[in-house]
């Protein structure tokens, strides 16, 4: 089909048979389609064989989705004339519902006429006789091929591997021309549309072909000119696609092992103020007051601001709240009571008894210590949470209803019993035993689990002497250090085998203990304890960064080289084991559930004894769902389901440049030498409540209107508490999406 | 040197970057620009562009893309700006300091009708509002045309027997939105075309100010001044093609360029990107057995009269194409050549493609068609091109 190329040419002309010139091409698209560009791409196809080209656009004032033609003019001589093309020998069209007598116009006998449809060939019958008709989808192949943007596909580059299969042309051609351009990335797309273009040749020679062009519109005199747009043009008939609204996971919410609605509380905060904001708190947990402090916060890691200007901060947000709001939950009434036992009186616990009592049911609580709490009170400093804002959480969750039995540990056989009495029953009785550090001299005064260090601490006044050592890295050894300096100790040092930045604690708590005097030492183990009695010094090993292992954390490998470091104390603080010792007789744990003889009864476990997780948060978000999963067990009618995760929002999808770079509100913090000195709370929060203007909302609708200022049509109204777009008028441009600063719309194909 | 498949926008925005990058070793380069449609794509590009010893000033009107360059140009640097349409309106008090301080600047306009009615398409009414402002004016008729004129428009400007804005002019969309084959030279070839630029009246060499208030007599010598060096421009136009050809090989075209004149009867007269449609409209009618000819007058201001008259001697037929109107005159180009031509000859002047319209060769062949049988040149006729 192609002859060889000829002298004069360039070397690797090719060229197709059947080419008269001056050869006239015109494409016809929407503004947006890429229909200049389609041009150009052709006019470059064509200067690759060595032939003189021009290519230009006709332009309107019209945007995206207004009708637009664009044309190549291709000839063996240098080319003179700069009008338009009239009479097209090659007529490409990027969308078929621009069909009629305009954009065929002057298309005469045995033109080529290329269409992107989802029609097919046999969707246009015996229509264009005159022409040689190709058709191809090139709109699905290009989707396909992801081509285009998140508002608009772009069918250009795709069109063109139908248009030179068309010419009868070798693929390589169109190769090297994308090469050229460098849109390699665009040629399999073009190949597709290559093998997919059906064709049909010119079915009847005799056939008339459409010559009529519309008559230019009348023109009035400027003076007595009084109507603008005619007021029957419904442009919305030229998209193909239409906005929606539709709301995108945020980052922050899917972060949360809690399963708070991060954005809800934010925007809720603004717009209704602290009650309204714990309104939608409650909805998922009851200790807003607790994570407010001491949450490790995954939604800011996760936060699409950090990459902006910082993460919000949105741990003291919630804390924000908790502190100003008044609001009590509200009890509702179940359809039918349940009556439930939940053993452990930690965050678990609470959670669970929470979210059972607040949807009407009879919840008793067992608690084996004097009174609830569990780790938080046992396990966390009163001067991160103090135990007057604790019991505020508590009181509210008792104030449901729920009965506490404290002061007595409950053995297997109790809970068997409770497993008779009850409608289900949920076990949230935490970590096990403490991590031990088996090396030489662990055994000599003053060697003492952190945990119990605490415990103490919390319960009476504790005098610390000398020089402290603690092992460990996460919250407990921080919290270990800062009470070890409050109780009077000379030096604190903390040891920690890997880098100081993989340290599992919160960051800003070892920012404030190395401000009150702690010091790091990273990269370090202790493999022995010396002295008379009592401890004296700790071996530290040097510790190198290994392999990275399945956490992707570089494994520690203890090297030869010690030093010796003086101690009077040192507090171990290596994580808990997860163990569960009230099993009864013949029952296992499956899942988070009980088992006995093969069948599942009606007992789940929530928190660290069934997880290991070993955050407050984390144990929060399991006691609701293993309190919503007896729930739905006993009654499935009623059963609650939780959101669907999705995909969250990426920081590319935001538009920073509608923010303005506004750096994080930090706490206030007691000055570090004056809060060594006693046990008040020394982080005192944010200063109030400007920090939620910083969330962006991700793939939450805000009303911000920005939808509605971009809109070049002015077709998007405000309507029901949203917007309404009106589609008679909409051209499908994209704009309103592609300027939507938070995610929160798409594009969608109309009829789709 | 390579060939590139450029916009005529972009091939300007080419052309002053390497321009741009030859005075490295002079005063350096600037740009004050603002963006305005058609030409909006040229400052982009410019402004995507690392030019040593450069720097293009975004600001926030085209009077201050104007005022940023006279800065420029008066401390030395090599100084270049685009606009279109009202846009250059606007910049025109600015374009009348920069001509009478003679400050060689290089501005191109993406011909735009003005507005209002609001019209985004071509005509020349905007830059042949300068033309009594002391600019040299170049009208271009393909892309080529365009990046050449810009390279040697520095030239020109920055001739020591010149130093004065040159205005190169491209027709709004049709050519600064029309892509096409463009030859680039290399930086080194640029070089050697454009040494550095010397403004032999800059500021920052002892006392010295620039525009100053001026008695009658002052300012009576330095506009003769400039009116001759302005009268000196088609000579030091023709050096700089001979230099031109001499780095790059190929010759650009003359301040007048004729098409198949030498034996023609009569000859259509026009500017800019209907002159090139002109060509192919005369090989229409030289095929039907009419001897017809094409004049492009490339450079406007100054106009080359003597070349005009010699190409007008003997013809009788002439046929002014004026993609403008002087409202209650006529054609601007009309006005400017009609005296040119031989006693008795009959210069017709024909308004087309006002606003944009697409002026086809047709359309030119009907004014031929029209203006042969004329035994006398009537008023200017419009004719609708839509």
């Amino acid at each position: 089909m192609h002859q060889q190329s000829q002298a004069g040419l360039a070397e690797t002309a090719v060229l197709p048979a059947g080419l008269r010139f001056p050869l006239e091409v015109r494409v016809h698209g929407r503004g947006g389609q890429g229909g200049v560009t389609c041009a150009k791409l052709i006019a470059t196809l064509y200067s690759q064989m060595g032939l003189s080209v021009q290519t230009f656009g006709d332009y309107g004032s019209e945007r995206t989705g207004a009708p637009v033609a664009a044309y190549t003019r291709v000839d063996r001589t240098t080319i003179a004339n700069r009008n338009k093309i009239y009479h097209p020998d090659h007529l490409l069209v990027l969308d078929d519902g621009l069909l009629g007598a305009q954009v065929l116009s002057g298309a005469g006998q045995g033109a080529l006429l290329l269409l992107n449809s989802r029609r097919g060939m046999a969707g246009f019958g015996e229509r264009f006789p005159h022409c040689r008709l190709g058709v191809v989808d090139a709109t699905s192949i290009a989707r396909e091929h992801g081509i285009g943007s998140a508002s608009l596909v772009i069918v250009n580059t795709t069109l063109l591997g139908a248009y030179v299969r068309m010419l009868g042309l070798p693929l390589d051609v169109l190769e090297r021309a994308y090469a050229s351009l460098g849109l390699e990335e665009d040629f399999a797309a073009a190949r597709h549309a290559f093998d997919a273009v059906e064709t049909r040749e010119v079915a009847d020679a005799e056939a008339e072909a459409v010559e009529a062009v519309a008559p230019s519109a009348p023109v009035a005199p400027l003076t007595g000119h009084f109507a603008d747009t005619p007021p029957n043009l419904l442009t919305g008939a030229w998209s193909t696609q239409t906005p929606i609204y539709r709301t995108q996971a945020a980052p922050c919410n899917l972060a949360c092992p809690a399963g708070n609605d991060v954005v809800g509380f934010i925007q809720a905060l603004k717009s209704g103020g602290a009650d309204a904001a714990l309104g939608i708190l409650l909805g998922t947990q009851p200790l807003p007051s607790v994570c407010g402090r001491v949450c490790p916060a995954p939604c800011m890691h996760a936060c699409n601001r950090k990459s902006f200007d910082g993460a919000v901060n949105i741990r003291s947000l919630e804390r924000w709240i908790a502190d100003h709001a008044t609001l009590p939950p509200e009890r509702r009434k179940a359809e039918r009571p349940r009556r439930v036992a939940v053993v452990g009186g930690g965050p678990a616990g609470l959670s669970a008894a929470y979210h059972l009592a607040v949807r009407g049911h009879e919840v008793s609580l067992f608690e084996a210590a004097p009174a609830l709490g569990g780790v938080l009170r046992n396990g966390i400093p009163v001067f991160r949470l103090p135990r007057d804002v604790l019991q505020a959480d508590i009181d509210r969750i008792l104030a449901l209803g729920v009965q506490a039995h404290c002061d007595g540990r409950l053995g297997g056989e109790e809970v068997r019993r409770l497993a008779e009495t009850h409608d289900a029953v949920i076990v949230c009785t935490g970590f096990g035993g403490e991590n031990a550090l088996a090396v030489p001299g662990g055994e000599l005064a003053g060697v003492e689990q952190g945990l119990a260090f605490l415990a103490r601490a919390a319960r009476a006044p504790e005098t610390v002497a000398g020089h402290v050592l603690v092992v460990g890295g996460g919250n407990t050894a921080i919290d270990c250090a800062r009470t070890a300096l409050r109780c009077g100790a000379a030096s604190v040092k903390l040891v920690y085998r890997r880098a100081r930045e993989d340290m599992p604690a919160i960051g800003e708590e070892i920012e404030e203990a190395e401000a009150e005097g702690l010091r790091v030492l990273a990269h370090r183990q202790p493999v022995a304890f010396t002295g008379e009695g009592a401890v004296a010094a700790a071996v530290l090993a040097e510790v190198e960064a290994g392999a990275p292992d399945a956490s992707g954390r570089r494994r520690p490998v203890v090297s030869g080289r010690t030093t010796t470091a003086p101690c009077d104390k040192v507090l171990l603080a290596l994580g808990q084991r997860q163990e569960l010792d009230l099993l009864p007789e013949g029952w296992e744990m499956r899942g988070a559930r009980a088992w006995r003889d093969g069948t599942a009864l009606a007992v789940w476990f929530a928190g660290d004894c069934a997880t290991g997780e070993g955050t407050v948060a984390h144990a929060i978000g399991n006691g609701r769902r293993a309190a919503l999963a007896a729930l739905a067990n006993l009654s499935a009618a009623t059963a609650e389901a939780e959101p669907e995760p999705g995909v969250p929002v990426a920081p590319a999808e935001i538009r920073f440049s509608h923010f303005d770079v506004m750096p994080p509100h930090r706490d206030r913090q007691v000055a570090p030498l004056a809060r060594r000195e006693n046990f008040a709370e020394s982080n005192q929060g944010l200063g109030g409540p400007e920090e939620a203007d910083r969330c962006f909302s991700c793939g939450h609708c805000t009303l911000c209107d920005t939808c509605l200022f971009y809109c070049p049509d002015a077709v998007i109204h405000r309507a029901e508490g949203g917007y309404r777009v009106d589609e008679d008028y909409c051209k499908g441009c994209g704009m309103c999406v592609a300027e939507c600063p938070r995610n929160a719309m798409e594009m969608r194909e109309k009829g789709s | 040197m390579t060939v590139q498949l450029l916009s005529a926008n972009h091939a300007a925005a080419l052309a002053a970057t390497l321009a741009g990058r030859a005075n490295r070793t002079g005063r350096g380069f600037c740009s004050g620009v603002y963006p305005i449609t058609p030409s909006t794509e040229c400052a982009e590009y410019l402004c995507l562009q690392e030019i040593e010893k450069g720097r293009v000033v975004r600001v926030e009107s085209e009077h201050s893309a104007m005022g940023v360059c006279i800065g420029a140009s008066a401390s030395g640097a090599r100084a270049f700006t685009v606009t279109a349409s009202n846009g250059l309106a606007y910049m025109a008090e600015n374009c009348i300091v920069a001509a009478s301080l003679r400050l060689p600047i290089v501005l191109v306009v993406a011909n735009r009708t003005i507005g209002p009615p609001w019209n985004l398409w071509t005509d020349h009414g905007d830059a042949l509002l300068l033309r009594d402002a002391g600019i040299i004016q170049l009208f271009c008729a393909d892309n080529q045309e365009v990046f050449d004129s810009v390279l040697a428009a520095f030239r020109l400007a920055e001739d020591a027997a010149v130093m004065m804005p040159v205005m190169v002019c491209m027709d709004g969309f049709i050519l600064s939105h029309a892509s096409a084959p463009t030859e680039i030279p290399s930086q080194e070839q640029v070089d050697r075309f454009l040494p550095p630029a010397v403004v032999p009246h800059r500021l920052g060499q002892g006392s010295h100010t620039l525009g100053q208030i001026e008695v009658p007599h002052q300012t009576e010598v330095h506009r003769l001044q400039h009116h001759a060096a302005m009268l000196g421009v088609p000579e030091r136009y023709a050096a700089v093609q001979e230099a031109f050809a001499a780095v790059f090989g190929r010759r650009m075209p003359d301040a007048l360029d004729t098409y198949r004149t030498e034996d023609a009867d009569a000859l259509v007269v026009s500017m800019g990107t209907i002159g090139a449609t002109a060509e192919r409209a005369v090989d229409i009618l030289r095929a039907r057995g009419q001897r017809v000819g094409a004049v492009r007058v490339r450079m406007f201001r100054p106009l080359p009269a003597e070349a005009l008259r010699r190409v007008f001697a003997g013809r009788w037929r002439i046929a002014v194409i004026d993609r403008d109107v002087s409202l209650g005159f006529g054609g601007v180009l009309w006005g400017e050549v009609r005296a040119l031509a031989d006693t008795g000859a009959v210069v017709q002047n024909y308004l087309a493609g006002l606003g944009g319209g697409d002026v086809r060769p047709e359309h030119i062949i009907g004014m031929l068609d029209d203006l042969l049988p004329r035994r006398e040149a009537g008023v200017p006729e419009l004719v609708e091109a839509g």
